[in-house]
């Protein structure tokens, strides 16, 4: 009987109102105190790197799913597309292929002459680079840095580090592979920084992004420096990791004070960030290149021809020559991309 | 009853997880509210039991994920905000439709001062006052939960 009491008593819960557990205070000094030492561990230390690889693969099916409705939006409105638009884009991909097949004859001449040349100097055969097709899926949900995310990652050998181009220039570099996914720091970021060269005349520089609205600044450039609005500015392949010769940014203006002995000039991005959706992704595989170290050589415009320049770009295999690069070579390696 | 209430809680979390993840962009996504803050406000207003400062955390891991972001921020944010909410929570019965919404509007600002004082300290700029826009969406869209009739203290007033 008394064993039957105790049977009964046993199961009988504290009211709701006093299951709490620990107090409130408990459990944010508790939770507070584990944040920050995620936080702590994740930004000195690379021990969640794969940690966090492997918590993406429980959040890629849900970003599919997501992702449904706009990609069902598009699929449709594709579908319904009238026979008119397909007839004009047609004739201007027909026009568009007629003016770059004269363009390829030209470069096919230029490129044997380019490698006999080369073969007399002895340097480094360039290299056609394995390129991937990407999408964007969506734009990084962080105020605090520019990025994309694309559906194109280790599955699809994606590597940290690869450039990301699209049809008008240079859009930004691989910062984190995921399996089926990977996050595009835009070179509008503030924490990328991308050698260039001024395709008018050869000086090279290296641009940074601005981070707020959507520019490159090109700094510490002396206040009496060849650049001029509107000059063209594409990369120059000494890192190693964009290849050379693709359009990065526009210059809009070229502000000069009194108080200051850099000149401060504001770029705008020539890749349509905001307008492709199609990007192509190009690695360069030979190179183990690290993503976020900026490349901290300038050149200054005076001692540019003195340096024999085969000397400084032996180490980069897609580099050209710099005291050969007259203002029309990187135009010609350029023009597939600046379609403007 | 328990196991119904821990699994619509978790469901809703999660519906909320996928609004985060919708391909927003542009103005939308200058806008688009804290979702998994919001539901989960809601549910630690509602029933505190079951939903508590730990699941707050849990969730802010999460949208850590998504964001792509230092593993731990928005974790940290939602537990100081979420503490905020739970030791206030009893007094929720006596606000009126207006006080809550002041009450909520605060919390939410909260979590985004948190995540603003964080990110300042890993070197980011702040981009103007329209970084506290979501907070102001956020506000309608609790309106909204609130005309649909999912009152926080519906017990309190009908039983």
């Amino acid at each position: 009987m008394a064993q039957g009491f105790h049977q009964n008593f046993e199961p009988q819960q504290a009211p709701a109102f006093f299951v709490r557990g620990p107090s409130p205070f408990a459990r944010l000094v508790f939770f507070a105190a584990f944040s920050l030492v995620l936080m702590a561990t994740d930004s000195r230390l690379q021990y969640l790197k794969s940690t966090r690889e492997h918590l993406m693969a429980f959040v890629h099916p849900l970003q599919v799913l997501a992702n449904t409705p706009a990609d069902l939006y598009r699929t449709t409105n594709t579908y319904f597309s009238t026979h008119h638009y397909l007839l004009n884009e047609n004739l201007h991909l027909k026009n568009q292929a007629l003016k770059q097949a004269v363009a390829l004859q030209q470069l096919q001449s230029l490129a044997l002459e380019n490698n006999n040349l080369r073969a007399l100097f002895d340097t480094h055969q360039s290299l056609p680079q394995p390129s991937i097709m990407g999408e964007i899926m969506h734009e990084g949900r962080d105020f605090s840095n520019k990025k994309v995310v694309i559906n194109r990652g280790t599955h699809h050998q994606v590597l940290a580090g690869s450039a990301v181009v699209d049809a008008t220039g240079i859009i930004g570099q691989v910062t984190r592979a995921y399996p089926t996914s990977s996050e595009v720091t835009l070179i509008t970021d503030k924490s990328l920084a991308i050698p260039i060269q001024i395709e008018r005349n050869g000086l090279r520089a290296i641009a940074f992004g601005h981070g707020r609205d959507n520019t490159l600044d090109l700094p510490f450039l002396p206040a009496n420096v060849d650049i001029q609005r509107g000059d063209k500015l594409v990369t120059s392949g000494i890192d190693g990791i964009y290849p050379t010769g693709l359009a990065v940014a526009m210059v809009k203006e070229v502000k000069i004070t009194a108080d200051s002995p850099f000149a401060r000039i504001v770029c705008i991005p020539t890749g349509g960030i905001e307008r492709h959706k199609h990007i192509l992704i190009v690695s360069i595989p030979t190179e183990e290149t690290n993503p976020t170290e900026p490349d901290t050589t300038i050149t200054k415009p005076s001692t540019q021809h003195k340096t024999p320049a085969l000397q400084e770009v032996t180490d980069a295999p897609v580099a050209i020559p710099k005291s050969s690069a007259q203002p029309t070579n990187p135009n010609l390696v350029s023009k597939p991309h600046a379609t403007e | 009853m328990q196991q119904s209430k821990l699994k619509s809680i978790y469901l809703s979390l999660l519906a909320a997880y996928i609004c985060l993840l919708f391909p927003w962009s542009g103005l939308a996504l200058q806008l688009r509210p804290d979702f998994v803050l919001l539901v989960i406000l809601f549910w630690l207003l509602k029933s505190p039991n079951q939903c508590n400062v730990g699941t707050a955390w849990f969730m802010g891991l999460w949208v850590d994920l998504a964001t792509g972001g230092v593993f731990g921020q928005y974790a940290l944010a939602y537990t100081i905000t979420a503490f905020v909410a739970a030791v206030y929570q009893r007094r929720l019965v006596l606000f009126n439709n207006i006080q809550q919404l002041g009450y909520v509007l605060s919390l939410l600002l909260i979590s985004q001062l948190v995540l603003l004082t964080l990110k300042t300290f890993s070197g980011a700029e702040f981009i103007g006052w329209a970084y506290f826009l979501p907070s102001i969406t956020g506000i309608l869209f609790w309106q909204l939960a609130v005309a649909l009739g999912l009152r926080t203290h519906q017990h309190s007033r009908h039983h």
